[in-house]
Order: C-alpha cells, then structure tokens, then sequence
C-alpha cells in the first residue's frame, strides 16, 4: 500500500522535507509506519513522546490500521490563539 | 446554532465584526474575546508571529468543537476568525464571539471553544524577530 505522510511546522524542518511517501505491508499500523518514519528521520524520533498523528482530518492511535492511499500527518502539539 | 468559521491571512477587522452581530430578541449575552499578539515570548522580545494551519483538519477540528460547544450550552451562534500567516506585535490574531441567553453559558462556552482549540486543532506559531519581517 502506498501512504502519504505530512509534516507540519518544524517537523518540516526535523524531516527536511514537508511530504514523503510510504510504502507498506497490507494490514500494517500507524504504529508500524510511525516507528518507518522514526527510522528514517532520527530527529523526529526524539519528538515521539509529544508527537501528535492523524490520518486525514482526524487524530487517530498506534493501532490503527492504515487503508491504501491514506494520508498520515505528523506534528508538534498545537499551539493556535 | 448558526456557525461562521474563517482561516485567514487577512487582518481582523474587530469592528467590522461586531457591526455585523446579529442575535435574537430573547437573548441577553454576547461575549467576544480577541487574541492579540504579544512583544513577548518565552522571555524573548519578538515583533511579531507566523502562524501556520493544517487548514482542511483545522476547519475540521472546529466544527467538531462548535458540535461539543452546541451539546453543553444554548448557544444561538458562534462566530471564529482566526488569522495566519504573519501577525504582528498588537495586532489580533484570533476572535471569537458567542452567543447566549445569559453570560454565564456565553462566557462558559468560549472559554471551552478556545481552551479546546489550543488542544486539539492543528494551528502552530513561530515568534519572529524584527530582523526575519523586514
């Protein structure tokens, strides 16, 4: 499956990019992307603890399974007002 | 409950906001609040803030507060602008007026709708100093 993955404000920056694409395993979590993710860019692995993740518009948890073509986004907690 | 939401990058116009107010006859509060971007952060002197939105999940996340807010308080309506982009020291970076039967329920309920935006919907700052605008 082919997924798109996001960052915003300065995960940009952490990842060097704003948008990369994944491709994974049938059936796999966005706990296993996330741990991908945290392989490839070792500066947004530090950020795990306070790293917040949706899929689409809404936040989602490690266990949920990923469908084809889903977009994933990753980001710093909120800081809006 | 009438909702009017806008993600902008134009200034707030306060005035043109209140002037635009509509509420019932029945009614007896309308409580609005506006941010406004302060010469300080984290101890730093700055000049001003570059806010950035995930847009689509931002409109998103606010309709799902809006939909909590309705559920708690009778609120008549809700009107949200925030600004992105570049704002500078003074000047207002989100407003927020609601609509009530009485102030208790109008100030409860933006308290929550901002407290809860600070939470959840995906709006992030940068403090710029004045050397970064120029």
């Amino acid at each position: 499956m082919t997924i798109q993955v996001s960052f915003f404000s300065y995960f940009k920056e952490l990842a060097g990019c704003s948008q990369i694409t994944e491709s994974v395993a049938s059936q796999c979590t966005l706990g296993e992307l996330l741990e991908m993710i945290y392989g490839r860019f070792p500066q947004l692995g530090a950020m795990r603890k306070s790293t917040l993740v949706a899929v689409g518009v809404e936040y989602q948890d490690r266990n949920y399974r990923l469908k084809d073509g889903d977009e994933v986004s990753l980001f710093p907690p909120v800081q809006g007002g | 409950m009438k909702r009017q939401l806008t993600i902008t990058t134009e200034p707030i116009d306060e005035a043109a906001l209140v002037g635009a107010r509509s509420m019932s006859r029945d009614l007896g509060a309308a409580v609005y609040f506006t941010g406004v971007v302060r010469g300080q952060e984290e101890g730093q002197a700055i000049d001003a803030i570059e806010y950035e939105a995930f847009q689509r999940m931002a409109e998103h996340q606010f309709q799902i507060l809006f939909g909590q807010m309705e559920k708690k308080w009778p609120v008549e309506s809700v009107r949200l602008v925030h600004r992105i982009g570049v704002v500078k020291v003074n000047e207002p970076s989100l407003w927020v007026e609601v609509i009530a039967p009485h102030r208790a329920e109008a100030f409860a309920a933006c308290q929550f709708l901002i407290d809860e935006m600070k939470r959840v919907v995906p709006i992030w700052k940068k403090p710029l100093e004045f050397s970064d605008t120029r």
